[in-house]
């Protein structure tokens, strides 16, 4: 199968199989990239990135929500439902901002990454209880308000 | 920019494909219906700015930022 090859900043060379790039048709918002890769197994730990193929320069870490957030809901805008096209194959992601301390560390839950049939959407998240900054680790954030 | 006046029911064309709808004006609040190609996503401004820089300050983590997951555990 071809390869394309990626001289990641964070990783080195990755060599990245056809099937694994996911097009992303709107790209993620306010960033330059269209044609993405996820990098890092669900195995190694919770958390994976989303590399772009197009800059090398260009990685979000990413967590599966419900890795952190048992009860997380992912509602729809009609519009979303249709571009997104769940598949049997679908996987939700959601980005993650890392922060010096372990209670810095937030999720985006209001615009979670959601991937069919390898393609890509970020879409919004319309339940009421989804912040773009929701903590990680509330019980580290918690003891650090505290302490 | 382009500044124009309209009257609620009266709507504005942006291209051949991106209907903007002034549907109605209550108190200080105008309801806009907006019709566009599945290809182009529609947001509130204050939602995609706020993604935008959700994606962005992620977009500068390195991998040794994040924690292992032992390190959950100390």
């Amino acid at each position: 199968m071809s390869t394309v090859t990626v001289e990641s900043s964070r990783f080195g060379t990755l060599e990245i199989e056809a099937d694994a790039i996911i097009e992303f048709p709107t790209g993620l918002i306010g960033l330059d990239s269209r044609r993405w890769t996820i990098v890092g197994e669900i195995t190694d730990g919770p958390f994976q990135w989303l590399h772009s193929i197009e800059d090398p320069s260009l990685a979000l870490p990413v967590t599966s929500p419900w890795a952190f957030f048992a009860g997380y809901e992912v509602a729809l805008s009609d519009e979303d439902t249709a571009r997104v096209d769940a598949q049997e194959d679908t996987v939700v992601f959601v980005t993650v901002r890392a922060g010096s301390e372990l209670s810095d560390f937030s999720a985006n839950l209001r615009a979670p990454i959601v991937i069919s049939g390898g393609r890509g959407h970020q879409v919004i998240n319309e339940t009421q209880d989804a912040p773009v900054r929701a903590a990680l680790f509330p019980e580290v954030a918690a003891e650090t308000a505290a302490a | 920019m382009l500044i124009i006046t309209r009257r609620p029911g009266e709507k504005i064309m942006v291209g051949d494909d991106i209907v903007v709808h002034v549907m109605e004006i209550v108190g200080n609040s105008v309801r806009v219906g907006i019709q566009a190609p599945r290809s182009i996503p529609v947001y509130r401004e204050e939602i995609w700015n706020a993604v935008r820089d959700e994606n962005r300050a992620a977009a500068d983590a390195a991998p040794q930022d994040l924690p292992v997951p032992s390190e959950r555990d100390a």
